[in-house]
């Protein structure tokens, strides 16, 4: 990665700094490299659990069975893809984002000539380009070894997972700047933000797919954004949505990252017009 | 006996000190509270989903598992109540210089160190999981008397295993320079305590039962009160459980204080 990539006159030299804050991110994280060894093992654990609740429950059922439409294998596999997931979608950039307002740091970011929305969304992205090598592959690699999960069920399948895993990076990113926005309003930031992980690993589908959910709620859970984060990508691996079921679910996701970022925007600016910065 | 009164004392100045403080700002203090309860909610609704749909999970009825699940967030909310210094020791106290503060009173470091702050929203955290404890208990017929009177006591146990174990991970960092080191991953391994722990194969029973003991935290002080008395041993062994764990982590703050040296700011 390098920021001489496109020159002042270009068309793309708009996006030079955005590029450079992506790599910071990237770099900073690299300082850290060891903790994500650790990180390996805590997503091995969450998954794992999985592994024994869904295998006690299959095995109620006896071999072959479904539930909620899925074998045993496509659930261990929808609960390695997922996890897998959420080790390349994670971003801090929320937390990042509140304890700048909450420091006073925010001035200085202020003062750069650059969208702050994109400068974060740009700072999530780079956290996710670091997860998904230090992460995210070796998190999937482990769990493909230790537990029998499924390929994906064509090469066309496993394209449009990328698509969408790609996407659903962008939309926790979107997701994320608006909660920062909200989060800075309180002072336990801190709660606000853990609570928001327990919430969203229910909604998104990583714990249970929506299939297990009563039909009010499963209802209401599809117009909601936060499937996309994990049951979109999820079904297309295993061949559960293709074709027109596909594309038209790649389309809501895209379009729902997109109702998102607007969302923030419209947070931002409410939010810029509270903020005092005092001086020191 | 003047020593443990002392401490009482001491731990009551400490509990009001900052409730005080952190009352001062009720808006903010409710926030968080709603907050964790919606985490709990969360959390709990996945098992409520789960295990209504399909009523037995390896011979556990859905109200044991209700039963089991709320219990365990007893000794996790008082873990988490306490633990919150646990977790910026390194960087809070041996970084910034704070540990030397501690150093020069005539108080046990340690008990400095777990209550000098608390997070009491997480006390919402307790009060979820006696009332899902209730509401089973309510639905299971032929509890054991005993069994439900020592829930309390067993609860305060586990929860003296977790603080133990992550006391001892967090005293890591008196030898260790890297300072998250291998608390994340272990916090994740809690959550298999909150589930039967026959679904388990006996490399995970034997790990959750030996050098990482949080079955005896959350699962095993459930069994008296559920009548399953094949793991009665594993029951009674609870308190010794915790008081061995307890006393290793003495130990080892011990070793690492000794070999603390001030990084003179």
């Amino acid at each position: 990665m390098s920021t001489a990539l496109a020159p002042a006159s270009s068309p793309f030299a708009f996006a030079r700094p955005y590029l450079a804050f992506a790599r910071t991110s990237f770099l900073n994280l690299l300082a850290y490299r060891a903790r994500y060894f650790v990180g390996i093992l805590t997503y091995f654990f969450n998954a794992t659990v999985w592994y024994y609740i869904w295998r006690a429950l299959f095995h109620e059922k006896g071999d072959g069975a479904t539930l909620g439409g899925f074998t045993f294998p496509q659930m261990l596999t929808y609960v390695a893809t997922g996890w897998a997931l959420r080790s390349f979608y994670f971003n801090e950039v929320d937390r990042e984002l509140a304890s700048q307002v909450r420091e006073g740091r925010l001035a200085m970011t202020l003062i750069k000539p650059v969208d702050i929305q994109a400068m974060t969304l740009s700072q999530a992205l780079g956290e996710s380009a670091f997860r998904l090598v230090l992460f995210t592959v070796p998190i999937g690699a482990l769990l493909a070894l230790v537990y029998p999960v499924l390929p994906p069920a064509s090469p066309a399948a496993f394209g449009l997972f990328l698509l969408s895993g790609l996407l659903s990076a962008l939309l926790v990113g979107a997701i994320n700047f608006c909660v920062g926005l909200v989060a800075i309003r309180t002072t336990s930031i801190l709660g606000v933000l853990r609570a928001k992980y327990l919430v969203l690993e229910l909604l998104s589908g990583l714990l249970v797919p929506v299939a297990f959910f009563p039909e009010p709620a499963r209802k209401i859970l599809v117009w909601l954004p936060f499937l996309h984060m994990n049951d979109t990508p999820g079904r297309i691996w295993l061949g559960l949505a293709t074709g027109a079921d596909a594309a038209r679910a790649l389309a809501l996701q895209a379009g729902w990252t997109v109702a998102l970022l607007l969302l923030g925007r419209v947070l931002w600016n409410a939010t810029a017009r509270r903020i005092e910065v005092q001086g020191g | 006996m003047r020593s443990l009164r002392f401490h009482a004392r001491l731990l009551a100045l400490y509990f009001a000190q900052y409730a005080k403080a952190r009352l001062a700002y009720r808006a903010d203090f409710a926030t968080a509270v709603l907050a964790s309860f919606l985490g709990t909610a969360a959390s709990f609704s996945v098992v409520l989903l789960l295990f209504s749909r399909f009523p037995h999970l390896a011979g556990w009825s859905f109200h044991e598992i209700v039963f089991l699940y709320g219990f365990s967030l007893l000794p996790y909310g008082f873990f988490n109540v306490l633990s919150g210094n646990l977790y910026e020791f390194a960087d809070r106290y041996l970084v910034e210089g704070r540990f030397d503060r501690i150093l020069l009173r005539p108080v046990s470091p340690l008990f400095q160190i777990f209550f000098e702050s608390f997070r009491l929203e997480s006390l919402q955290e307790v009060l979820t999981g006696a009332v899902a404890v209730a509401w089973a208990a309510s639905k299971l017929p032929g509890l054991s008397p005993l069994g439900l009177a020592l829930l309390p006591l067993w609860a305060v146990f586990g929860a003296v295993i977790y603080l133990s174990v992550f006391g001892i991970l967090t005293a890591s960092s008196f030898w260790i320079e890297d300072r998250v080191g291998l608390a994340p991953p272990v916090f994740n391994l809690m959550a298999f305590g909150r589930y039967p722990i026959t679904i388990y194969d006996l490399k995970v029973k034997v790990l959750l039962s030996t050098v990482i003991p949080f079955a005896f935290a959350s699962f095993y002080p459930t069994t008296l009160a559920l009548g399953r008395t094949s793991f009665a041993p594993f029951f009674w062994a609870v308190p010794a459980v915790a008081l061995l764990f307890a006393f290793l982590n003495r130990a080892i703050w011990r070793r690492g204080i000794a070999k603390y040296g001030s990084t003179g700011s």
